[in-house]
Protein backbone atom coordinates (compact mmCIF):
# COMPACT_ATOMS: atom_id res chain seq x y z
CA UNK A 1 0.00 0.00 0.00
CA UNK A 2 1.37 3.55 -1.19
CA UNK A 3 0.06 6.44 0.24
CA UNK A 4 -0.40 9.46 -3.19
CA UNK A 5 2.11 12.53 -2.16
CA UNK A 6 0.72 15.32 -4.19
CA UNK A 7 2.92 18.47 -5.18
CA UNK A 8 1.29 22.38 -4.90
CA UNK A 9 3.72 24.46 -5.85
CA UNK A 10 6.83 24.29 -3.57
CA UNK A 11 4.95 22.48 -1.24
CA UNK A 12 3.85 18.74 -1.00
CA UNK A 13 0.44 17.67 0.37
CA UNK A 14 -0.47 13.74 1.92
CA UNK A 15 -3.36 13.14 2.85
CA UNK A 16 -3.75 9.85 4.62
CA UNK A 17 -6.57 7.88 3.80
CA UNK A 18 -5.50 4.21 5.03
CA UNK A 19 -4.96 2.42 8.23
CA UNK A 20 -1.10 3.07 8.70
CA UNK A 21 0.47 -0.37 9.18
CA UNK A 22 4.14 -0.63 9.59
CA UNK A 23 4.86 -1.49 6.52
CA UNK A 24 3.15 1.45 4.92
CA UNK A 25 4.45 3.72 7.09
CA UNK A 26 8.15 2.84 6.37
CA UNK A 27 7.34 2.89 2.37
CA UNK A 28 5.76 6.22 2.90
CA UNK A 29 8.75 7.54 4.96
CA UNK A 30 10.75 6.79 2.05
CA UNK A 31 8.62 7.78 -0.44
CA UNK A 32 8.14 11.23 1.11
CA UNK A 33 12.45 11.51 1.98
CA UNK A 34 13.10 11.17 -2.12
CA UNK A 35 10.43 13.30 -3.23
CA UNK A 36 11.42 16.06 -1.36
CA UNK A 37 14.77 15.33 -2.85
CA UNK A 38 13.20 15.37 -6.43
CA UNK A 39 11.34 18.01 -5.99
CA UNK A 40 13.23 20.31 -4.18
CA UNK A 41 10.03 20.82 -2.12
CA UNK A 42 11.03 23.67 1.08
CA UNK A 43 7.38 22.57 3.04
CA UNK A 44 4.93 19.39 3.94
CA UNK A 45 1.72 19.46 5.10
CA UNK A 46 0.80 15.67 6.02
CA UNK A 47 -3.39 15.48 6.81
CA UNK A 48 -4.14 13.11 9.25
CA UNK A 49 -7.58 13.81 9.57
CA UNK A 50 -8.87 9.68 8.39
CA UNK A 51 -6.19 8.38 10.97
CA UNK A 52 -8.03 6.73 13.74
CA UNK A 53 -4.66 5.04 15.35
CA UNK A 54 -1.14 6.02 15.80
CA UNK A 55 0.54 3.94 18.38
CA UNK A 56 4.78 4.69 19.58
CA UNK A 57 5.97 2.84 16.35
CA UNK A 58 3.81 4.90 13.73
CA UNK A 59 4.41 7.93 16.02
CA UNK A 60 8.17 7.37 15.85
CA UNK A 61 8.40 6.68 12.27
CA UNK A 62 6.07 9.77 11.44
CA UNK A 63 8.26 11.91 13.90
CA UNK A 64 11.71 10.59 12.57
CA UNK A 65 9.84 11.77 8.78
CA UNK A 66 9.78 15.53 9.93
CA UNK A 67 13.62 15.61 11.11
CA UNK A 68 14.61 13.93 8.23
CA UNK A 69 12.86 16.07 6.19
CA UNK A 70 14.11 18.84 8.02
CA UNK A 71 17.43 18.29 7.34
CA UNK A 72 17.04 17.80 3.77
CA UNK A 73 15.35 21.32 3.87
CA UNK A 74 12.01 21.01 4.29
CA UNK A 75 9.45 22.27 6.90
CA UNK A 76 6.79 19.45 8.00
CA UNK A 77 3.23 20.52 9.33
CA UNK A 78 0.60 18.02 10.82
CA UNK A 79 -3.18 18.82 10.54
CA UNK A 80 -6.22 17.71 11.39
CA UNK A 81 -4.84 14.98 13.87
CA UNK A 82 -7.83 13.37 15.73
CA UNK A 83 -9.02 14.62 19.72
CA UNK A 84 -9.14 10.56 20.42
CA UNK A 85 -5.78 10.46 18.60
CA UNK A 86 -4.54 13.00 20.36
CA UNK A 87 -5.64 12.07 23.86
CA UNK A 88 -3.74 8.69 22.83
CA UNK A 89 -0.49 10.33 21.95
CA UNK A 90 -0.37 12.43 25.54
CA UNK A 91 -1.33 9.17 27.37
CA UNK A 92 2.07 7.40 25.86
CA UNK A 93 3.83 10.24 26.60
CA UNK A 94 4.30 11.01 23.08
CA UNK A 95 4.01 15.04 22.27
CA UNK A 96 5.61 15.72 18.95
CA UNK A 97 7.17 18.84 20.23
CA UNK A 98 9.00 20.19 17.51
CA UNK A 99 6.47 18.99 15.44
CA UNK A 100 4.03 22.28 14.23
CA UNK A 101 0.21 21.37 13.49
CA UNK A 102 -2.68 23.23 12.78
CA UNK A 103 -6.38 22.43 12.46
CA UNK A 104 -6.91 21.31 8.78
CA UNK A 105 -4.98 21.27 5.36
CA UNK A 106 -6.02 24.90 4.84
CA UNK A 107 -4.48 26.41 7.99
CA UNK A 108 -1.71 23.56 7.65
CA UNK A 109 -0.67 25.60 4.47
CA UNK A 110 -0.58 29.44 6.37
CA UNK A 111 1.17 27.97 8.87
CA UNK A 112 3.98 26.54 6.82
CA UNK A 113 3.93 29.62 4.61
CA UNK A 114 4.39 31.68 8.72
CA UNK A 115 7.29 28.88 9.46
CA UNK A 116 8.96 29.52 6.47
CA UNK A 117 9.02 33.37 6.57
CA UNK A 118 10.56 33.10 9.88
CA UNK A 119 13.75 31.69 9.05
CA UNK B 1 -22.10 -12.96 26.94
CA UNK B 2 -18.92 -13.52 29.58
CA UNK B 3 -15.58 -15.06 29.44
CA UNK B 4 -13.01 -15.57 26.22
CA UNK B 5 -14.61 -13.74 23.23
CA UNK B 6 -12.02 -14.06 21.16
CA UNK B 7 -8.25 -14.94 20.53
CA UNK B 8 -5.60 -13.56 18.05
CA UNK B 9 -2.00 -14.91 17.29
CA UNK B 10 0.63 -13.08 16.75
CA UNK B 11 3.09 -14.05 14.81
CA UNK B 12 3.76 -11.67 11.58
CA UNK B 13 3.85 -7.83 11.28
CA UNK B 14 0.35 -7.45 10.03
CA UNK B 15 -0.89 -9.33 12.63
CA UNK B 16 -0.83 -6.18 14.67
CA UNK B 17 -3.01 -4.71 12.81
CA UNK B 18 -5.20 -7.41 12.60
CA UNK B 19 -5.31 -7.52 16.74
CA UNK B 20 -6.27 -4.06 17.00
CA UNK B 21 -9.00 -3.96 15.08
CA UNK B 22 -10.62 -7.02 16.85
CA UNK B 23 -10.04 -4.88 19.77
CA UNK B 24 -11.61 -2.19 18.42
CA UNK B 25 -14.63 -4.21 17.21
CA UNK B 26 -15.50 -5.88 20.45
CA UNK B 27 -14.53 -2.29 22.38
CA UNK B 28 -17.24 -0.69 20.08
CA UNK B 29 -20.12 -3.87 20.89
CA UNK B 30 -19.24 -3.61 24.38
CA UNK B 31 -20.10 0.01 24.11
CA UNK B 32 -16.78 1.97 25.09
CA UNK B 33 -16.72 5.62 24.05
CA UNK B 34 -14.82 6.19 20.55
CA UNK B 35 -12.18 7.70 22.69
CA UNK B 36 -11.78 4.90 24.76
CA UNK B 37 -12.11 2.49 21.34
CA UNK B 38 -9.28 4.28 20.67
CA UNK B 39 -7.33 4.20 23.62
CA UNK B 40 -8.08 0.20 23.73
CA UNK B 41 -6.64 -0.60 20.07
CA UNK B 42 -3.54 1.43 21.18
CA UNK B 43 -2.80 -0.14 24.05
CA UNK B 44 -3.34 -3.44 22.04
CA UNK B 45 -0.79 -2.40 19.27
CA UNK B 46 1.74 -1.66 21.90
CA UNK B 47 1.89 -5.09 23.41
CA UNK B 48 1.23 -6.97 20.05
CA UNK B 49 3.91 -4.95 18.25
CA UNK B 50 5.98 -5.77 21.63
CA UNK B 51 5.14 -9.76 21.26
CA UNK B 52 6.23 -9.52 17.88
CA UNK B 53 9.69 -7.54 18.62
CA UNK B 54 10.91 -9.27 21.60
CA UNK B 55 9.51 -12.95 21.62
CA UNK B 56 8.47 -13.14 17.59
CA UNK B 57 5.32 -14.93 18.53
CA UNK B 58 2.50 -15.17 21.09
CA UNK B 59 -1.25 -14.15 21.50
CA UNK B 60 -3.79 -11.62 22.80
CA UNK B 61 -6.41 -12.87 24.26
CA UNK B 62 -9.94 -10.69 25.01
CA UNK B 63 -12.44 -11.31 27.71
CA UNK B 64 -15.20 -9.75 28.72
CA UNK B 65 -15.32 -9.03 32.90
CA UNK B 66 -17.06 -8.17 35.35
CA UNK B 67 -15.26 -6.09 38.25
CA UNK B 68 -15.16 -2.49 40.19
CA UNK B 69 -17.99 -2.05 36.95
CA UNK B 70 -20.66 -4.14 35.20
CA UNK B 71 -18.92 -4.34 32.46
CA UNK B 72 -15.02 -4.40 31.52
CA UNK B 73 -12.64 -5.65 28.81
CA UNK B 74 -9.37 -7.38 29.69
CA UNK B 75 -6.71 -8.40 27.38
CA UNK B 76 -4.09 -10.42 27.95
CA UNK B 77 -0.86 -10.61 25.76
CA UNK B 78 1.24 -13.70 25.68
CA UNK B 79 4.51 -15.28 24.73
CA UNK B 80 6.82 -17.52 25.59
CA UNK B 81 10.11 -15.34 24.96
CA UNK B 82 12.88 -14.30 26.71
CA UNK B 83 11.19 -12.56 29.25
CA UNK B 84 11.71 -8.59 30.50
CA UNK B 85 14.93 -8.45 32.02
CA UNK B 86 14.36 -5.82 34.27
CA UNK B 87 10.40 -5.42 34.34
CA UNK B 88 10.65 -1.97 36.71
CA UNK B 89 13.12 0.18 34.14
CA UNK B 90 10.63 -1.23 31.07
CA UNK B 91 8.07 0.54 33.17
CA UNK B 92 9.99 4.02 32.62
CA UNK B 93 8.68 6.11 30.09
CA UNK B 94 11.92 6.39 27.25
CA UNK B 95 13.51 2.66 28.51
CA UNK B 96 13.72 0.60 25.44
CA UNK B 97 16.18 -1.97 24.62
CA UNK B 98 15.73 -1.88 20.73
CA UNK B 99 15.82 1.66 19.99
CA UNK B 100 12.22 2.60 20.34
CA UNK B 101 10.16 5.01 22.46
CA UNK B 102 10.03 3.22 25.27
CA UNK B 103 6.65 4.42 25.31
CA UNK B 104 4.94 1.18 25.16
CA UNK B 105 4.30 -0.10 28.58
CA UNK B 106 4.14 2.93 30.36
CA UNK B 107 1.65 4.04 28.20
CA UNK B 108 -0.42 0.91 28.36
CA UNK B 109 -0.63 1.56 31.92
CA UNK B 110 -1.87 5.05 31.30
CA UNK B 111 -4.18 4.20 28.71
CA UNK B 112 -5.59 1.24 30.67
CA UNK B 113 -7.00 1.11 33.96
CA UNK B 114 -6.01 -2.31 35.06
CA UNK B 115 -2.37 -3.43 34.33
CA UNK B 116 -0.92 -6.31 35.66
CA UNK B 117 2.69 -7.68 34.38
CA UNK B 118 4.25 -11.18 35.07
CA UNK B 119 7.86 -12.30 33.38
CA UNK B 120 10.46 -14.76 33.46
CA UNK B 121 13.17 -15.93 31.52
CA UNK B 122 10.03 -18.83 30.14
CA UNK B 123 7.86 -15.68 28.96
CA UNK B 124 5.78 -12.67 29.12
CA UNK B 125 2.23 -12.38 30.13
CA UNK B 126 0.49 -9.04 30.63
CA UNK B 127 -3.04 -8.39 31.67
CA UNK B 128 -5.05 -5.05 31.48
CA UNK B 129 -8.57 -3.78 31.75
CA UNK B 130 -10.24 -1.25 30.56
CA UNK B 131 -13.95 -0.89 32.65
CA UNK B 132 -16.73 1.12 30.71
CA UNK B 133 -18.70 3.99 32.65
CA UNK C 1 -5.72 70.99 7.73
CA UNK C 2 -7.35 68.68 10.22
CA UNK C 3 -10.45 71.24 10.58
CA UNK C 4 -10.93 71.75 6.83
CA UNK C 5 -11.17 67.77 6.42
CA UNK C 6 -13.15 67.62 9.50
CA UNK C 7 -16.06 70.14 7.65
CA UNK C 8 -15.70 68.10 4.83
CA UNK C 9 -16.83 65.14 5.97
CA UNK C 10 -19.42 67.08 7.82
CA UNK C 11 -20.65 68.58 4.81
CA UNK C 12 -20.80 65.69 2.87
CA UNK C 13 -22.24 63.39 5.75
CA UNK C 14 -25.40 62.24 3.71
CA UNK C 15 -23.04 61.25 0.67
CA UNK C 16 -20.72 59.38 2.95
CA UNK C 17 -23.37 57.86 4.86
CA UNK C 18 -24.92 56.66 1.98
CA UNK C 19 -21.80 54.99 -0.04
CA UNK C 20 -20.68 53.84 3.61
CA UNK C 21 -24.14 51.41 3.93
CA UNK C 22 -23.94 50.44 0.19
CA UNK C 23 -20.17 49.02 1.10
CA UNK C 24 -21.48 47.54 3.93
CA UNK C 25 -23.84 45.54 1.89
CA UNK C 26 -21.68 44.77 -0.92
CA UNK C 27 -18.97 43.54 1.12
CA UNK C 28 -20.85 41.03 3.35
CA UNK C 29 -18.01 39.60 4.96
CA UNK C 30 -19.62 39.46 8.51
CA UNK C 31 -22.48 36.78 8.48
CA UNK C 32 -24.74 36.57 11.46
CA UNK C 33 -26.74 33.62 11.04
CA UNK C 34 -29.97 33.42 9.58
CA UNK C 35 -31.52 34.38 12.70
CA UNK C 36 -31.10 37.98 11.96
CA UNK C 37 -33.25 40.02 10.06
CA UNK C 38 -31.85 42.83 7.05
CA UNK C 39 -34.01 44.75 9.09
CA UNK C 40 -32.31 44.80 11.88
CA UNK C 41 -28.80 44.74 10.42
CA UNK C 42 -29.45 47.93 8.64
CA UNK C 43 -31.04 49.26 11.21
CA UNK C 44 -27.74 48.65 13.28
CA UNK C 45 -25.84 49.84 10.55
CA UNK C 46 -27.22 53.21 10.73
CA UNK C 47 -26.71 53.13 14.49
CA UNK C 48 -23.07 52.74 14.03
CA UNK C 49 -22.34 55.61 11.02
CA UNK C 50 -24.38 58.05 13.68
CA UNK C 51 -22.31 57.00 16.39
CA UNK C 52 -19.20 57.62 14.07
CA UNK C 53 -20.26 61.31 13.52
CA UNK C 54 -21.26 62.50 16.28
CA UNK C 55 -17.93 61.15 17.83
CA UNK C 56 -16.25 63.26 15.23
CA UNK C 57 -18.39 65.86 15.68
CA UNK C 58 -18.30 66.24 19.59
CA UNK C 59 -14.58 65.28 19.07
CA UNK C 60 -14.59 61.64 21.30
CA UNK C 61 -16.58 63.57 23.93
CA UNK C 62 -19.77 61.15 24.32
CA UNK C 63 -20.21 57.63 25.65
CA UNK C 64 -22.49 55.75 22.60
CA UNK C 65 -19.23 54.35 21.72
CA UNK C 66 -19.29 52.34 25.04
CA UNK C 67 -23.07 51.80 24.57
CA UNK C 68 -23.07 50.75 20.68
CA UNK C 69 -19.87 48.54 21.58
CA UNK C 70 -22.06 46.85 23.98
CA UNK C 71 -25.18 46.39 21.81
CA UNK C 72 -22.90 44.57 19.44
CA UNK C 73 -21.67 42.06 21.66
CA UNK C 74 -25.60 42.00 23.30
CA UNK C 75 -26.19 40.50 19.80
CA UNK C 76 -23.33 38.42 19.94
CA UNK C 77 -22.09 39.86 16.53
CA UNK C 78 -18.42 39.42 16.18
CA UNK C 79 -15.61 42.22 16.60
CA UNK C 80 -14.80 41.92 13.03
CA UNK C 81 -18.48 43.70 12.33
CA UNK C 82 -16.51 46.79 14.04
CA UNK C 83 -13.60 46.62 12.44
CA UNK C 84 -14.79 46.22 9.31
CA UNK C 85 -17.53 48.96 9.82
CA UNK C 86 -14.40 50.98 10.50
CA UNK C 87 -12.41 50.25 7.57
CA UNK C 88 -15.39 50.93 4.65
CA UNK C 89 -15.49 54.13 6.89
CA UNK C 90 -11.90 55.53 6.13
CA UNK C 91 -12.02 54.15 2.84
CA UNK C 92 -15.20 56.13 2.08
CA UNK C 93 -13.88 59.29 4.03
CA UNK C 94 -10.80 59.41 2.04
CA UNK C 95 -12.39 58.96 -1.64
CA UNK C 96 -15.22 61.65 -0.33
CA UNK C 97 -12.51 64.12 0.84
CA UNK C 98 -10.66 63.35 -2.76
CA UNK C 99 -13.57 63.92 -4.82
CA UNK C 100 -14.29 67.01 -3.09
CA UNK C 101 -10.78 69.08 -3.31
CA UNK C 102 -10.57 67.46 -6.82
CA UNK C 103 -7.71 65.43 -8.29
CA UNK C 104 -4.23 65.47 -6.89
CA UNK C 105 -1.66 64.57 -8.32
CA UNK C 106 0.55 65.55 -5.28
CA UNK C 107 1.66 62.59 -3.25
CA UNK C 108 2.65 64.73 -0.19
CA UNK C 109 -1.21 65.94 -0.21
CA UNK C 110 -2.41 62.43 -0.55
CA UNK C 111 -0.40 61.26 2.43
CA UNK C 112 -1.93 63.76 4.70
CA UNK C 113 -5.09 63.55 3.84
CA UNK C 114 -4.84 59.66 4.89
CA UNK C 115 -2.99 60.50 8.13
CA UNK C 116 -5.85 63.38 8.65
CA UNK C 117 -8.21 60.92 8.20
CA UNK C 118 -6.71 58.19 10.33
CA UNK C 119 -6.20 60.83 13.11
CA UNK C 120 -9.75 60.13 13.77
CA UNK C 121 -10.81 57.08 12.47
CA UNK C 122 -8.27 55.31 14.20
CA UNK C 123 -9.49 56.57 17.98
CA UNK C 124 -12.83 55.67 17.45
CA UNK C 125 -12.00 52.29 16.62
CA UNK C 126 -9.49 51.79 19.26
CA UNK C 127 -12.37 52.72 21.86
CA UNK C 128 -15.06 49.94 20.14
CA UNK C 129 -12.44 47.15 20.27
CA UNK C 130 -11.81 48.07 23.60
CA UNK C 131 -14.99 47.98 24.75
CA UNK C 132 -15.92 44.99 23.04
CA UNK C 133 -13.37 43.48 24.45
CA UNK C 134 -13.98 44.68 28.49
CA UNK C 135 -17.69 44.07 27.90
CA UNK C 136 -16.77 40.75 26.74
CA UNK C 137 -15.25 39.91 29.45
CA UNK C 138 -18.40 40.78 31.39
CA UNK C 139 -20.54 38.71 30.08
CA UNK C 140 -18.37 35.42 29.98
CA UNK C 141 -18.20 35.84 33.75
CA UNK C 142 -21.87 36.53 33.94
CA UNK C 143 -22.08 33.40 32.00
CA UNK C 144 -19.76 31.48 34.06
CA UNK C 145 -21.66 31.59 37.30
CA UNK C 146 -24.90 30.28 35.14
CA UNK C 147 -22.63 27.15 33.90
CA UNK C 148 -21.21 26.77 37.04
CA UNK C 149 -22.99 23.23 37.17
CA UNK C 150 -21.44 22.22 34.22
CA UNK C 151 -18.56 20.29 34.56
CA UNK C 152 -16.32 21.56 31.60
CA UNK C 153 -18.58 23.97 29.25
CA UNK C 154 -16.67 24.87 26.73
CA UNK C 155 -17.84 28.80 24.94
CA UNK C 156 -17.07 29.96 21.81
CA UNK C 157 -16.66 33.83 21.98
CA UNK C 158 -15.60 34.53 18.49
CA UNK C 159 -14.57 33.23 15.11
CA UNK C 160 -11.26 31.10 16.16
CA UNK C 161 -11.66 32.13 19.58
CA UNK C 162 -12.77 29.60 22.77
CA UNK C 163 -12.69 29.83 25.88
CA UNK C 164 -13.26 27.22 28.90
CA UNK C 165 -13.57 28.48 32.24
CA UNK C 166 -12.57 25.77 35.24
CA UNK C 167 -14.77 25.63 38.06
CA UNK C 168 -14.16 23.41 40.99
CA UNK C 169 -11.38 21.02 41.70
CA UNK C 170 -10.35 18.34 39.18
CA UNK C 171 -9.17 15.13 39.83
CA UNK C 172 -8.09 12.42 37.13
CA UNK C 173 -11.94 11.44 35.89
CA UNK C 174 -12.63 15.27 35.68
CA UNK C 175 -9.42 15.82 34.02
CA UNK C 176 -10.37 13.03 31.21
CA UNK C 177 -13.78 14.43 30.51
CA UNK C 178 -12.65 17.84 30.88
CA UNK C 179 -10.07 17.08 28.03
CA UNK C 180 -12.21 15.36 25.90
CA UNK C 181 -14.82 18.48 26.27
CA UNK C 182 -11.54 20.70 25.04
CA UNK C 183 -10.81 19.09 21.85
CA UNK C 184 -13.79 18.06 20.85
CA UNK C 185 -14.98 21.64 21.06
CA UNK C 186 -11.73 22.61 19.56
CA UNK C 187 -12.68 20.89 16.24
CA UNK C 188 -16.74 21.72 16.50
CA UNK C 189 -16.08 25.31 16.79
CA UNK C 190 -12.86 25.22 14.36
CA UNK C 191 -10.95 27.13 17.71
CA UNK C 192 -7.01 28.50 16.42
CA UNK C 193 -6.75 29.73 20.15
CA UNK C 194 -8.87 28.39 23.31
CA UNK C 195 -8.15 30.04 26.54
CA UNK C 196 -8.36 28.04 29.68
CA UNK C 197 -9.22 30.14 32.65
CA UNK C 198 -8.55 28.57 35.96
CA UNK C 199 -9.54 31.69 38.35
CA UNK C 200 -12.14 29.39 39.57
CA UNK C 201 -9.87 26.24 40.48
CA UNK C 202 -9.50 26.61 43.97
CA UNK C 203 -6.28 24.71 44.40
CA UNK C 204 -3.32 24.07 42.13
CA UNK C 205 -0.53 21.32 42.72
CA UNK C 206 1.04 19.48 40.73
CA UNK C 207 -1.39 17.08 39.92
CA UNK C 208 -3.60 19.60 38.51
CA UNK C 209 -0.88 21.40 37.14
CA UNK C 210 0.23 18.17 35.19
CA UNK C 211 -3.77 17.65 34.12
CA UNK C 212 -3.82 21.04 32.90
CA UNK C 213 -0.18 20.88 30.81
CA UNK C 214 -1.78 17.73 29.26
CA UNK C 215 -4.59 19.25 27.95
CA UNK C 216 -2.84 21.96 26.50
CA UNK C 217 -0.67 19.38 24.55
CA UNK C 218 -3.15 17.74 23.39
CA UNK C 219 -4.84 20.80 22.11
CA UNK C 220 -1.70 21.68 20.41
CA UNK C 221 -1.58 18.38 18.59
CA UNK C 222 -4.61 18.56 16.88
CA UNK C 223 -3.47 22.13 15.81
CA UNK C 224 -4.79 24.52 18.35
CA UNK C 225 -3.44 26.81 21.01
CA UNK C 226 -4.01 27.03 24.38
CA UNK C 227 -3.41 30.45 26.82
CA UNK C 228 -3.78 29.72 30.47
CA UNK C 229 -5.49 32.52 32.22
CA UNK C 230 -6.56 33.30 35.65
CA UNK C 231 -3.04 33.07 37.32
CA UNK C 232 -3.54 34.83 40.75
CA UNK C 233 -1.25 35.12 42.73
CA UNK C 234 -1.19 32.28 44.90
CA UNK C 235 -1.19 30.00 41.97
CA UNK C 236 2.39 31.32 40.54
CA UNK C 237 4.24 30.64 43.63
CA UNK C 238 2.49 27.19 43.79
CA UNK C 239 3.76 26.90 40.09
CA UNK C 240 7.15 28.41 40.51
CA UNK C 241 7.89 26.77 43.78
CA UNK C 242 6.78 23.09 42.54
CA UNK C 243 9.11 23.95 39.66
CA UNK C 244 6.11 23.43 37.08
CA UNK C 245 7.27 23.67 33.57
CA UNK C 246 4.71 26.13 31.55
CA UNK C 247 7.08 27.43 29.43
CA UNK C 248 5.29 26.02 26.31
CA UNK C 249 2.06 27.88 27.02
CA UNK C 250 1.32 31.94 27.46
CA UNK C 251 0.00 32.44 30.61
CA UNK C 252 -1.40 35.81 31.53
CA UNK C 253 -3.10 36.76 34.92
CA UNK C 254 -6.43 37.93 33.59
CA UNK C 255 -9.18 36.59 30.91
CA UNK C 256 -8.97 40.12 29.35
CA UNK C 257 -5.80 40.22 28.46
CA UNK C 258 -5.69 36.44 27.68
CA UNK C 259 -8.44 37.86 24.93
CA UNK C 260 -5.92 40.08 23.88
CA UNK C 261 -3.27 37.68 22.84
CA UNK C 262 -5.85 35.40 21.63
CA UNK C 263 -6.80 38.32 19.01
CA UNK C 264 -3.41 38.50 18.62
CA UNK C 265 -2.64 34.59 17.77
CA UNK C 266 -5.53 34.37 15.04
CA UNK C 267 -4.36 37.89 13.57
CA UNK C 268 -6.97 40.23 14.73
CA UNK C 269 -5.25 43.09 16.96
CA UNK C 270 -5.99 45.85 19.37
CA UNK C 271 -3.48 48.08 17.89
CA UNK C 272 -1.77 51.72 19.17
CA UNK C 273 -2.84 54.32 17.14
CA UNK C 274 -1.66 54.67 13.57
CA UNK C 275 1.26 51.99 13.64
CA UNK C 276 1.77 49.54 10.54
CA UNK C 277 -1.87 50.85 10.00
CA UNK C 278 -2.89 49.00 6.66
CA UNK C 279 -1.39 45.67 7.56
CA UNK C 280 -2.87 45.16 11.17
CA UNK C 281 -6.34 45.79 8.96
CA UNK C 282 -5.34 43.43 6.59
CA UNK C 283 -4.81 40.81 9.29
CA UNK C 284 -7.84 41.85 10.79
CA UNK C 285 -10.06 41.50 7.67
CA UNK C 286 -8.01 38.22 6.59
CA UNK C 287 -8.70 36.59 9.85
CA UNK C 288 -12.59 37.50 9.40
CA UNK C 289 -12.57 36.03 6.08
CA UNK C 290 -10.64 32.73 6.55
CA UNK C 291 -13.82 31.17 7.95
N1 LIG D 1 6.96 -9.20 25.44
C1 LIG D 1 8.20 -8.80 25.75
N2 LIG D 1 9.21 -9.71 25.83
C2 LIG D 1 10.46 -9.31 26.16
N3 LIG D 1 10.82 -8.02 26.40
C3 LIG D 1 9.87 -7.08 26.33
C4 LIG D 1 8.52 -7.41 26.01
N4 LIG D 1 7.80 -6.28 26.02
C5 LIG D 1 8.65 -5.27 26.34
N5 LIG D 1 9.90 -5.75 26.53
C6 LIG D 1 11.08 -4.95 26.94
O1 LIG D 1 10.64 -3.75 27.55
C7 LIG D 1 11.20 -2.61 26.90
C8 LIG D 1 10.22 -1.49 26.91
O2 LIG D 1 9.10 -1.79 26.08
P1 LIG D 1 8.21 -0.62 25.51
O3 LIG D 1 7.81 0.24 26.66
O4 LIG D 1 7.14 -1.20 24.68
O5 LIG D 1 9.22 0.25 24.63
P2 LIG D 1 9.87 -0.11 23.21
O6 LIG D 1 9.10 -1.23 22.62
O7 LIG D 1 9.74 1.13 22.42
O8 LIG D 1 11.30 -0.46 23.48
C9 LIG D 1 11.55 -3.11 25.51
O9 LIG D 1 12.60 -2.35 24.96
C10 LIG D 1 11.95 -4.54 25.77
O10 LIG D 1 13.29 -4.62 26.19
MG1 LIG E 1 7.02 -1.41 22.54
Amino acid sequence: MRIPILKLHEYLLISVQVELDDQTAMQFQEDLLSKIHESGATGVVLDLTSVDIIDSFIAKVLGDVVSMADLMGAKVVFTGIQPAVSMTLIDLGIHLQDVPTALDLEQGLIKLRRELEEK
Amino acid sequence: MKGTLSNVPIAKELDIVGARQTGRNIATELGFSSVDQARIATAISELARNIYLYAKKGEITFQQVEGVAPVGLKIIAKDNGPGIKDISKSMIDGYSTSGGLGAGLPGVKRLMDDFDIMSSDEGTTIHVIKWLR
Amino acid sequence: MEQRLRNIILEHSDQIIKNWLVKLDENKVTEYGETISQEAIEQTNREFVNVIFSNIESNGGTNDLQEFSEKIVNLGWPLGYLTEGMQAFRTVAIRTILEDIGETNNNEEFLSIMEGVNDWVDPIKNRLINEYSSNWTNIVSLQKVALQELSAPLIPVMEGITIMPLVGTIDTDRAKLIMENLLNGVIKNNAEVVLIDITGVPVVDTMVAHHIIQAAEAVRLVGSQCILVGIRPEIAQTIVNLGIDLRNFPTKSSLQKGFRTALEMTGAKVISENEGEGDEIENILNSIEKE
